[in-house]
């Protein structure tokens, strides 16, 4: 194995994750505040102010893609450029183009977001897109597997660590799933119809819509995991053999589930029982890779009582095995019947958003930021009002969404004593009001807790000793 | 063969991770172009948009409406009793994308054809509350006050024609379509005569209840209207739509 | 010729061999990784890369010296 001499801040390509760590923040706080906006829309009607631009229907797209494409997005980018270049111990292939990915893929979130709220939409859900912007993200996305397959091939070190294979998987499939979900026929720059329709079309749709999650917010964010929670914990990953199977059994299982997303519809049954048996069999490769990651702390927990990072990490491995046995219990035919449709869905999503992929984040993130600026954390107490702040925020939000999720389920099933239906559709939206407070009160606890991790960041930069800054140079003996 | 060859060999990881997402995919997605199955035979009952009704369907899906309306019942007593028949594959084949939702905030809209006036529809987009007190819904009260912009509309057909749906340019494809749909269908899917038709129902129908104009309200209430109208399901007996489940 | 592929197509066969082949394939992967104990001992070896690049050997001889700054920042801290 090759060692350099140098500083990794000098050995390694630094600057483009410093980058795509701070706009990953930027892209959380407005992400988040948007989606507090649009609950609290649910909640109170009259925000939607009668402008276009401000309905639910024009924001809901800008608050996911923010949120998963603009902070998940940016968030993989700077790990996954991280990760590649530590465990290869070599530093990042082509900056140039990497650096076109920076600019490609901000450029391609503000776009996009902007045009969704002018109603310039494919109108499918997690890919809204127009056409211009897909193409555009795929050169994005071609260029960013360039710079990740080159940086692998130039390793001084002989192996591939197993971070390295979930992000490639990442890369691949969500390549893959981009381009067939949004084969369409244009009609002018800013409107096109899908190439499929109907059962073909919809098929398609959450084949895609299932693997983004399963690729984008669960792989490349196990590959994270993979590398931060050992890095944090100081010892190695407590079982690489589980590891080579938690890794070829997930991405095998993920793509077949995504026809659960259209149990009871117009999709032939034998698709949807295919896609609910896969479901439940994707458990065992979830729960193994959290246990996987919570076990590399065996013999060291008092690591949770001394250390926030660690607590970040080691929660949102919790949450992980939480909504990946939740997930599998809603693709059931029978839960489905009740869960789909309503608000149990949006918890369900959340508990993986928030308290898998954001937590996970954050956690990698003060992990990060000290060595990217090579300096402390300014506060470690703010970190753990973070923590807290986050953790009541995702309670309050999942504990809401149960409520109004499996009320409305059983409400729009019960009937009366003459067989007739026991409640209109709009008593059950009256029901939903207070849950639909709760959570949006759940959200603004969520997005406090970002808020304090960015005064924590920007404090730890602005504070560091400016010697730092040229890293090479000879310091003073200050320190 | 070693696992480590293949986390020596990027390459080859590669190839392996392809094959592997492959497969799932490949087996739920592709039989559903082929097995004829996979949508009902409904005897030329479904037919595509016309123009008014395809720019009213631009209209629902800029405006996002997908995200708290779904257009798919499903089989279940109670979705029968609040809003009529399971839906049909058949009648979402011309739906280029497909709006079958995921989500009810408010209620399903496959069969909301014909449940209410025109003149409802128009108030309940224009002011929710004014008619449902409860109501969560924004106020779209733009799109009586916007006109119905249809300049591209024989490009939008066109689009469409191109993915498959059966609108006609050439004389043999009218011929084929008079022979499916029936004449009278046949000339509202004649691209030639797109504008014509779109100006002629607007007028004739009136649907947003100001004849002066053509408004973004017309084209949207026309589309609403037409939802899961298409089947007459009085001509079938319910074992044969069982069989394509 | 090709007639016996046509076997392949009937849901009743394809299913099951489907099964036998991904079901086989999985239970292959785990008599590989976990049934040898020295091929164990080997691949678990390989955990330890993340934290091997911890601190780069510096070819001088005080690399603390020379950059104080590289020690304020210790991985696993």
């Amino acid at each position: 194995m090759s060692q350099s001499s140098a500083l990794p801040a000098e050995q390694y390509n630094y600057d483009i994750i410093r980058r795509f760590t701070i706009m990953a923040m930027v892209w959380a706080v407005l992400g988040m505040s948007v989606g507090v906006y649009i609950a609290s829309e649910l909640a109170w009607p009259f925000l939607n102010f009668d402008i276009p631009q401000l309905t639910f229907g024009r924001l809901r797209p800008v608050h996911t893609t923010l949120v998963i494409f603009g902070f998940g997005g940016s968030a993989l980018f700077a790990t996954s450029y991280y990760i590649v270049q530590r465990t290869s111990q070599a530093r990042l292939a082509f900056p140039w183009l990497a650096e076109f990915t920076f600019w490609g893929w901000t450029g391609g979130v503000a776009l996009g977001v902007m045009t969704y709220m002018m109603g310039i939409t494919q109108g499918r859900e997690y890919a809204e897109f127009e056409w211009p912007l897909d193409i555009a993200i795929t050169l994005v996305w071609v260029s960013y597997f360039a710079v990740y397959i080159e940086t692998l091939r130039r390793r001084t070190q002989p192996h591939i660590y197993v971070a390295n294979w979930f992000y490639l998987a990442f890369i691949l499939a969500v390549a893959l799933l981009h381009i067939f979900n949004n084969l369409a026929v244009p009609v002018s720059l800013t409107k096109s119809y899908s190439l499929f329709s109907g059962v073909q079309d919809a098929m398609t749709q959450w084949w895609y819509g299932h693997n983004a999650v399963g690729f984008f917010l669960t792989a490349a964010f196990l590959g994270m995991m993979y590398y931060f929670v050992p890095k944090q914990a100081g010892r190695p990953v407590y079982s690489y053999r589980l590891s080579i199977i938690h890794f070829w059994a997930l991405i095998f299982l993920y793509m077949w589930a995504g026809g659960h997303h259209l149990h009871w519809t117009s999709l032939p049954d034998w698709v949807s029982t295919l896609a609910a048996t896969f479901s439940v069999i994707l458990l065992m490769p979830s729960w193994g890779g959290m246990i996987n990651g919570i076990m590399t702390l065996s013999g060291a927990w008092d690591k949770l009582r001394s250390d926030p990072v660690m607590l970040f990490l080691i929660t949102s491995l919790s949450f992980y095995g939480m909504s990946t046995f939740e997930g599998p219990l809603m693709s059931l035919k029978s839960v489905n019947a009740l869960s789909h449709y309503t608000d149990w869905t949006i918890g369900h999503v959340h508990s993986g958003a928030l308290g898998w992929v954001a937590l996970v984040s954050f956690g990698s993130f003060y992990h990060l930021i000290p060595r990217l600026w090579d300096s402390k954390m300014y506060s470690q107490t703010l970190i753990y009002v973070h923590f807290w702040l986050a953790t009541i925020g995702i309670v309050l939000y999942i504990t809401s969404m149960w409520v109004a999720g499996i009320g409305q389920g059983l409400m729009l099933r019960s009937f009366d004593d003459y067989g007739n239906l026991a409640y209109t559709f709009i008593e059950t939206v009256e029901f939903m009001h207070t849950p639909y407070v709760w959570r949006a009160l759940g959200g603004a606890f969520f997005v406090t807790g970002v808020l304090v991790m960015v005064y924590n960041m920007a404090m730890t930069i602005a504070r560091r000793q400016p010697a730092a800054e040229t890293q090479l140079s000879a310091k003073p003996a200050q320190a | 063969m070693r696992h480590e060859q293949i986390e020596t060999n990027s390459g080859l990881m590669l190839l392996l991770i392809l094959v592997v997402i492959s497969i799932g995919g490949l087996v739920e997605i592709v039989p559903l172009f082929y097995i004829n199955e996979t949508v009902e035979d409904v005897k030329g009952e479904v037919r595509p948009y016309t123009p008014l009704e395809l720019r009213g369907r631009d209209i629902y899906v800029r405006e996002g409406c997908y995200l708290c309306h779904s257009q798919q019942i499903r089989p279940f007593r109670d979705e029968w009793l609040r809003y009529g028949h399971y839906s049909l594959a058949a009648e979402s084949q011309y739906d280029h994308p497909f709006q079958w939702g995921s989500k009810r905030t408010g209620p399903d809209l496959a069969r909301v054809g014909g449940k209410y006036s025109n003149q409802w529809q128009v108030q309940h987009l224009n002011a929710p509350r004014s008619v449902v007190p409860q109501s969560i819904m924004p106020n779209y009260p733009w799109l009586l006050q916007t006109d119905l912009d249809y300049s591209d509309i024989v490009g939008r057909m066109r689009a469409l024609r191109w993915t498959g749906v059966p609108y006609s340019v050439t004389q043999a494809e009218y011929d084929r379509n008079v022979k499916t749909f029936g004449k009278a269908t046949a000339d509202l899917l004649d691209i030639n005569q797109a504008q014509d038709n779109l100006l002629k129902q607007a007028r004739d129908r009136d649907f947003d209840g100001n004849p002066s104009r053509i408004t973004e309200m017309d084209a949207l209430v026309a589309y609403l209207q037409v939802l899961g109208t298409m089947v007459d399901f009085t001509k079938y007996d319910e074992g044969y739509f069982a069989r394509f489940r | 010729m090709f007639d016996w592929l046509m076997w392949f197509t009937r849901m009743d066969n394809s299913k099951p061999l489907a099964l036998i082949l991904f079901f086989g394939a999985f239970c292959g992967v785990l008599i590989y990784v976990f049934a040898d104990q020295r091929r164990s001992q080997r691949l678990e070896s390989y955990k330890n890369i993340p934290l091997d690049d911890d601190e780069p050997v510096q070819p001088d001889a005080a690399p603390a010296e020379r950059h104080p700054q590289s020690r304020k920042v210790m991985d696993n801290e």
